[in-house]
């Protein structure tokens, strides 16, 4: 088999093989991980930190320690929601860094209005309205949301992650829903 | 849009414990977390409970369309920024452990690093078109010369072709690599295969 042929293999084995042969220092297999989960991860990233312009650097540096903690990783089929996890994790980093004494406590969600023009990509109207309502919600409202709704965080990892009480978690989470719903049901 | 709405519904959506006969979305939202269970007639018989449940449902069914929206709205990773993060990753190989080779003169001390041999492992697969190898593990203490050695690797093989056969064809130009460049002592070498894979056509192949 030609070249060509061997990496298009390469580009269409599974998370596994993918995995484990970054995992054991073959940088061609890591860059088939990094075409095959960049777009999962910008648009992750982009939810987490809400229009902010960071969005490649957290995940370049997802990538870069993805690659750097491949070898601990034991079960290299769960790469994509390991990847998500680190993605997480730099997100929150890149949140906190920006906002070194944003409290956690703040703000309920400004009172819903209109929704704004939705965009484009987020072609079904439901799915829309959704996208729109999570803009609106305040910082660590939507962080907790998206870590439990996206990402499939427990309630304790998400205190974890976030360096909150488990009672901060349950309270977020409870207005972010609230928040949704209530606009959810305004759209409808 | 739904137009089903033939008997308007006599209650509205509320959030509030007034609205929820005492009970909290945040109660609401773990009793979907956790499936509904144990049931408590309290919140199954509160229609107001009942409203407030439908709508997080209908909530946590938009979640999966929104997550693919968002994935489709991100262009492909361009080569620019493929190669920018292997860059910023080329001067971390992995080596791993070293592994002695016995040299001729006492003055030499001669060796080879894991990493080196897992590349001679996955080269292998040059030999068996079609076949990719995964990780590979060397089971035992390969710094000491003459130690037993177990290779363990994953593997994928092509569609159509007899698995026990391609494997030990794998298995034997591992281990004709492994003698011909290290001084291992392999006493196996464990094939995983756990994926079949559909090659592209020869079509396609040339584009």
């Amino acid at each position: 088999m030609g070249d060509d042929g061997f990496h298009k293999t390469l580009a269409q084995a599974d998370d596994r093989i993918v995995a484990g042969r970054a995992a054991d220092g073959d940088t061609a297999a890591f860059a088939v991980l990094v075409r095959r989960y960049t777009p999962m991860m910008r648009a992750y990233a982009r939810r987490m930190l809400a229009g902010s312009a960071d969005v490649d650097d957290v995940v370049q540096d997802a990538f870069i320690t993805a690659w750097q903690q491949l070898p601990a990783l034991e079960d290299t089929a769960k790469v994509k929601s390991w990847l998500m996890r680190i993605t997480s994790r730099k997100a929150v980093d890149r949140i906190r860094a920006h906002k070194p004494h944003a409290d956690l406590d703040d703000v309920e969600a400004p009172a819903p209005e209109h929704l704004s023009p939705p965009q484009a990509a987020e072609a079904r109207a439901g799915v829309q309205a959704l996208g729109e309502a999570l803009r609106e919600l305040p910082g660590p409202q939507r962080e907790c949301w998206i870590l439990r709704e996206i990402a499939g965080y427990s309630y304790e990892e998400i205190a974890e992650e976030l360096e909150v009480p488990l009672s901060t978690v349950r309270g977020l989470l409870a207005r972010a829903r609230k928040h949704l719903i209530v606009r959810m049901e305004q759209w409808r | 849009m739904t137009d089903e709405h033939d008997t308007p519904d006599l209650r509205r959506l509320g959030v509030e414990p007034d609205d929820l006969d005492g009970h909290t979305i945040e109660e609401l939202g773990e009793y979907l977390d956790s499936g509904r269970m144990p049931p408590d007639p309290s919140i199954d018989d509160s229609p107001g409970c009942l409203l407030a449940l439908d709508a997080l449902e209908r909530l946590r069914g938009l979640t999966p369309g929104l997550i693919a929206a968002d994935d489709a709205a991100e262009p492909e990773a361009d080569e620019g920024w493929v190669q920018k993060i292997l860059t910023g990753i080329a001067l971390d190989a992995r080596p791993g452990r070293r592994i002695p080779i016995a040299a001729g003169s006492p003055h030499a001390d001669l060796g080879i690093t894991e990493g080196a041999v897992r590349g001679l492992v996955r080269a292998a697969e040059n030999a068996v078109p079609g076949v990719l190898v995964g990780r590979c593990r060397l089971d035992g203490d390969v710094t000491v010369a003459g130690a037993p050695i177990r290779i363990r690797v994953d593997a994928s093989v092509p569609y159509g072709q007899p698995i026990p056969g391609l494997a030990d064809r794998l298995r034997a130009q591992i281990a004709v690599r492994l003698r011909a460049h290290t001084e291992l002592n392999v006493v196996g070498i464990d094939i995983t295969v756990h994926d079949i894979q559909l090659l592209p056509s020869p079509g396609e192949e040339g584009r």
